[in-house]
């Protein structure tokens, strides 16, 4: 049998506040023997441009977690059949290496998961083939994960949060969610674009290909010059339109480029953080967790640790390697969807491009 | 004075004005935004939310009569209006669900009817003040008589509905509209339904499937 391979260890940039359960995780994978009655799930990413499978246990936590991701040209965003002709290309190769780096075999997988939606179609579609397809060899139940939940449920267990207060945020979602009767119900988002989409979209006018969150913060902190740019707040929702066409024209008037990264961090990240306050005044909740691609930022993470201490609420960030998509958000979410007996059969087992998380009931957390 | 309310932009403190209770609103500094960003967003809400408030009450809504406002201390002192928030009252289960959920439409018909958004109705900016409410807050309200605007503060209410009363929120909403068409007439009241149908599709992964 296969170590655990060191590599994919958990000690890497990790933010402080995890890093007390992140080793309590670490501790429980170094157990990588074969434990009898203990639960293992294997979970399929494929909602965009990353195509990665994990391996999770009951009893031993997070064992493997391998990633191929989908890296367009220059200057351009993901393409659906593209990534999706990635995604095929990868799909055994990936596969095999989460199943022998989590010193496995998968004689020993109890479920398959994979991401159900939401996402871009052709993309889901390669999850979804390859999660049928496991599930018949292996005569294993199949459980549709919502890849949102994933973002969320993960940095739960990763943070030790336990119904906090969520940002969730990324290329494909700009939320702030909170548990209430079972559900993540959502308080407030985006009216079009997310603060990924905004990122990405603003880096492509520069001539970089997705994502492009990274430069664009290292340009934002080589600046202290603020450009005033549309400031859009619409109750709990913000809206970041107006700012991307503003900040292109920023560009195209010749406006150094690090300017424009700093002022349209700092304005939409303040829109993005006010309404998180707004929605934690609201709610009152004891406790704040950042989740998704965006939650990588550390200007973004500063700001909503200064906005959470206002409020005496705990501040959790997902850890930078778990923030961007990942199979083990959709192993773990898989995990507690199979011990709630949320399992499907082959021929049901579509995709849902628009699946909202506010429409998954949580049985594990009814309680909230 | 008494801190009485933090809320996400301002704190609310109660003391005495002229020899009236009153509250001072008070808008400090959000440390997490640039000091230069800040400023801005603080005064300009600040003498916005004045002028509206007391537009509105011309308008015959029922809401905080203004007693002093300074932009550049970002502060504003108003009448303090006593009772319960409508979000307290929705938590309690109150026997008076309906009626008020139906005033709660009316006002903001009302508020809507003379061209005013309040671009924050949240349960906890509405006071519940015997039969009647009053709107607190109106830091983000504009002078608009679009379908949009108007819309996008029903989205609002009812998101928040959703999402924080989710046990009554139907019921609550139903009992909304009834009071909102009731001002604004039936016909504009579907207009406007609509509009927030269509806003909420504009939405992430909104698609009905």
């Amino acid at each position: 049998m296969l170590l655990f391979r060191q590599g994919e260890g958990f000690i890497d940039n990790l933010s402080p506040t995890s890093l007390q359960t992140l080793s309590a995780v670490r501790e429980r994978s170094e157990n990588r023997t074969f434990v009898k009655g203990d639960l293992c799930i294997l979970g399929i990413e494929s909602t965009a441009h990353t195509f990665s499978v994990s391996l999770v246990s009951e009893k031993r936590g997070l064992l493997s977690d391998v990633r191929n991701i989908y890296v367009p040209p220059e200057g351009q965003g993901i393409h659906p059949t593209e990534a999706s002709n990635h995604h095929a290309a990868v799909a055994s190769k990936v596969i095999a290496e989460a199943t022998s780096s989590a010193g496995a075999s998968l004689g020993e997988v109890d479920g398959v998961a994979y991401a159900m939606g939401p996402g871009l179609g052709p993309c889901l579609r390669v999850g979804a083939v390859s999660a049928r397809t496991l599930s018949l060899a292996l005569s294993k139940p199949l459980v549709p994960v919502n890849h949102a939940i994933g973002h969320i449920e993960l940095g739960c267990m990763l943070t030790g949060a336990k119904t906090p207060l969520v940002l969730l945020i990324s290329g494909g979602h700009t939320m702030v969610v909170s548990c209430s009767s079972g559900m993540w119900r959502v308080l407030g988002e985006t009216l079009d674009l997310t603060l990924g989409q905004l990122l990405d979209q603003l880096g492509r006018h520069f001539g970089f290909a997705s994502p492009c969150g990274r430069r664009i913060e290292e340009a934002a902190s080589k600046s202290s010059r603020y450009l005033p740019l549309p400031y859009t707040v619409k109750g709990n929702d913000v809206s970041f339109s107006g700012l991307l066409t503003a900040s292109k024209r920023l560009v195209d008037a010749g406006e150094p480029f690090e300017d424009v990264c700093f002022s349209v961090q700092e304005t939409a990240f303040a829109t993005t953080v006010e309404v998180t306050e707004r929605a934690l005044a609201f709610t009152g909740n004891k406790e704040v967790m950042v989740v998704g691609g965006v939650a990588a930022n550390k200007r973004l993470a500063q700001m909503l640790g200064i906005m959470a201490q206002r409020h005496s609420a705990e501040f959790h960030v997902v850890p930078l390697k778990y923030s961007g998509d990942c199979g083990a958000q959709i192993a773990w979410t898989g995990l507690l969807e199979y011990k709630a007996g949320h399992t499907i059969a082959v021929e049901d087992a579509g995709i849902r491009q628009s699946w909202r998380l506010d429409t998954v009931p949580l049985p594990w957390r009814s309680g909230a | 004075m008494k801190l009485v309310y933090q809320g996400a932009e301002a704190d609310v403190y109660s003391g005495e004005w002229s020899g009236q209770r009153a509250v001072f609103k008070f808008r400090k500094a959000l440390p997490y935004r640039l000091p230069e960003l800040d400023r801005v967003i603080r005064s300009q809400r600040t003498a916005h939310e004045a002028e509206l408030l007391h537009e509105s009450k011309k308008a015959g809504i029922r809401n905080p009569t203004l007693y002093y406002v300074s932009a550049p201390e970002s502060l504003i002192v108003m009448e303090e209006v006593i009772g319960p928030r409508l979000k307290t009252v929705l938590e309690s289960g109150d026997a008076k669900t309906k009626a008020v959920s139906e005033a709660f439409g009316n006002v903001v018909g009302r508020l809507h009817a003379s061209g005013i958004m309040h671009g924050d109705l949240t349960t906890s900016n509405v006071i519940v003040n015997g039969d009647g409410v009053n709107l607190i807050d109106f830091g983000l309200a504009v002078r608009s008589t679009k379908l949009e605007d108007h819309a996008v503060d029903l989205r609002l209410i009812k998101e928040t509905l959703i999402g924080a009363h989710s046990t009554v929120a139907s019921a609550v909403m139903k009992a909304f509209l009834e009071g909102y068409a009731g001002v604004v007439g039936e016909a504009r009241a579907k207009q406007v339904s609509k509009k927030l149908a269509e806003i909420e599709r504009r939405g992430r992964y909104a698609r009905v499937e």
